[in-house]
């Protein structure tokens, strides 16, 4: 499938709560609708201190390898789309039949615009990019609210980005994946593809050289994201606690990663991803 | 927690059921995702197959008394979830969910004024529509547990006979045929709903007093539509397939269509297509806004 990340920073008329709100409320509500979308989610970044909040979070202190500083000042959420090809992702963005009306089911234009409220938002344009995806435990949601984390990676310089990938997804995932409570496990290397021109308006910010750098030096802290689901937040941390295991990921991390930190983001599922051939109706 | 099926018949004037499901998955929930207090959202369409035809000629030999039409009546059902009564009430007083210029606001665009054009309108005013809300009593057999695929959703529809006590027919169907059924190879989840004997438990407070739900012809409707059945299960396979092997071919089928024979006066099954508009949240909400 075609999968892309969308990075935000609120609008700064907005708490991070009402962000949320707005995101996850009128914003999700038309991005739900996007033509032939195949799986759509939101991550914000939980209002939990991850260092703090929980029993044995203390862990995380040593499993982080150099954290950027003022990380979260560039994003408060990000958002995941699947399709099932960049063509289908690039012609989403058009008005939607899906509205029934006075004269039968109806073209709604407001989809094309994804709810027109991006000025409003948003800061500047979201941080969008294709990513290269390795399901290492697929995910399985019950119905609850899951313990979600987003590990960021950084490749040591020296290192091909096709090494990177097939180490982490061969060795660190794999290790990784015995963790007890883990409901799904997934691998998102961010790739140079350009998803942004032909989605976004020409006369959006993310093609402005300021945007162009604001982009550029978020993408600098990291090149991958593994996507962690647990019951609970227990699972994880015991998890990295156990000496059956970490003396090997960490040595892995030190030699992987030049960075390595971890956010908890809350999880909203606005359309679960069908990575099924798709069915001829209409589906979310 | 607070649970509503809510049988939905299209507006045949207007709409196929493939350009109801656009309507109603697409547009509708757009607006009805954020209701306010709202803890889980799933909107079940009728499949276009049936599975009579999907099963073949094994299917008549798994149902009692099926009542002809019954997918005539309805083409969707949402099941909503609410912390309580109270919640599901004041559902439609819309929170702030939009940014706008002037921060956070109460979108002024929030509508259900499709309403009349999706569902089945009441008179040509299109001003109210006919619908089936009823509130169910659930009991969680297996959890459900959703990959990130198209599940195969199949709901079996029951009606008690008649000299059997309500209790005793609560506990037997809890106690004994819920757990026989649970033994089903590949079942991915199952739910049992019983359904509340007061046909208005669901709409009281939440549609006007004098609307077509509580006249003289709503009442009759509702009531004809709640006749037909007590009680539902949710079923998830991957697979019809998976549904035969579990229920028809495995060992259990004998024992499970003489208790069907015992229990009730008639049973019946239809697959339905599964749209997830909010995931249920069974834990304590957030204190912040989630969906």
């Amino acid at each position: 499938m075609f999968k892309a990340f969308g990075f935000v920073k609120r609008n700064l008329s907005l708490t991070h709560d009402e962000y949320r709100a707005a995101h996850a409320g009128y914003h999700n509500s038309f991005g739900r609708r996007l033509n032939n979308i195949r799986g759509y989610i939101l991550n914000v970044r939980s209002n939990h201190e991850l260092s703090s909040a929980y029993n044995g979070s203390s862990v995380l202190e040593k499993i982080t390898i150099a954290e950027p500083n003022n990380f979260d000042d560039a994003w408060d959420g990000y958002g995941q789309l699947n399709f099932d090809s960049y063509d289908d992702y690039i012609s989403a963005r058009s008005p939607s039949l899906d509205r029934a009306g006075k004269h039968g089911l109806e073209y709604d234009p407001m989809v094309a615009k994804v709810g027109n409220d991006l000025e409003y938002l948003y800061s500047g344009s979201p941080f969008q990019f294709c990513v290269d995806e390795a399901v290492q435990v697929p995910v399985i949601r019950p119905e609850k609210k899951l313990f979600k984390l987003a590990q960021f990676v950084k490749a040591p310089a020296n290192l091909s980005p096709i090494l990177f990938r097939s180490y982490i997804a061969g060795k660190y995932c794999s290790a990784l994946s015995v963790m007890p409570g883990l409901r799904g496990l997934v691998l998102n290397m961010r790739t140079p593809l350009d998803v942004m021109s032909g989605f976004f308006k020409p006369e959006s910010e993310a093609f402005t050289d300021e945007g162009i750098v604001r982009r550029e030096l978020f993408y600098s802290t990291w090149d991958g994201i593994i996507e962690y689901w647990f019951d609970d937040a227990s699972d994880f941390f015991s998890g990295r606690a156990d000496q059956s295991l970490n003396p090997y990921l960490a040595k892995l991390e030190s030699e992987l990663f030049t960075a390595s930190f971890f956010r908890e983001v809350d999880e909203t599922v606005a359309v679960v991803p069908n990575r099924n051939p798709p069915v001829d109706f209409y589906f979310r | 927690m607070f649970k509503v099926f809510a049988f939905l018949k299209r507006n045949s004037e207007l709409l196929s059921h493939d350009e109801y499901r656009a309507g109603h998955i697409g547009f509708h929930c757009c607006n009805s995702r954020r209701l306010t207090g709202i803890r889980g959202y799933i909107v079940n369409v009728w499949a276009n197959e049936g599975l009579a035809s999907k099963i073949g000629p094994g299917y008549k030999d798994i149902i009692i008394n099926e009542p002809t039409g019954f997918n005539d009546l309805w083409d969707g059902f949402p099941q909503v979830y609410f912390d309580d009564a109270a919640s599901w009430k004041k559902a439609t007083t819309i929170e702030p969910t939009r940014a706008t210029e002037n921060g956070l606001s109460i979108d002024p665009d929030w509508t259900l004024s499709d309403s009349g054009f999706l569902f089945d309108p009441v008179d040509a005013s299109l001003k109210e529509f006919k619908s089936n809300h009823l509130k169910m009593d659930e009991e969680i057999i297996i959890p459900v547990n959703r990959p990130e695929r198209k599940v195969t959703k199949i709901i079996q529809f029951f009606k008690k006979h008649d000299f059997i006590d309500e209790l005793d027919f609560r506990n037997i169907m809890l106690s004994s045929y819920a757990k026989k059924l649970s033994n089903m190879e590949g079942l991915k989840g199952l739910t049992l709903n019983f359904r509340d004997h007061d046909i208005d438990s669901a709409i009281k407070g939440f549609y006007p007093d004098t609307g077509w739900h509580f006249s003289k012809q709503g009442n009759y409707e509702r009531s004809q539509f709640a006749s037909l059945w007590d009680g539902a299960f949710e079923m998830y396979f991957d697979n019809i397939d998976a549904f035969k092997a579990g229920r028809m071919t495995s060992s259990l089928n004998e024992t499970l269509t003489a208790l069907d024979r015992k229990l009730f006066s008639s049973a019946w099954y239809v697959e339905v297509d599964e749209n997830v508009i909010i995931m249920p949240n069974r834990d304590p909400a957030p204190d912040f806004y989630y969906r």
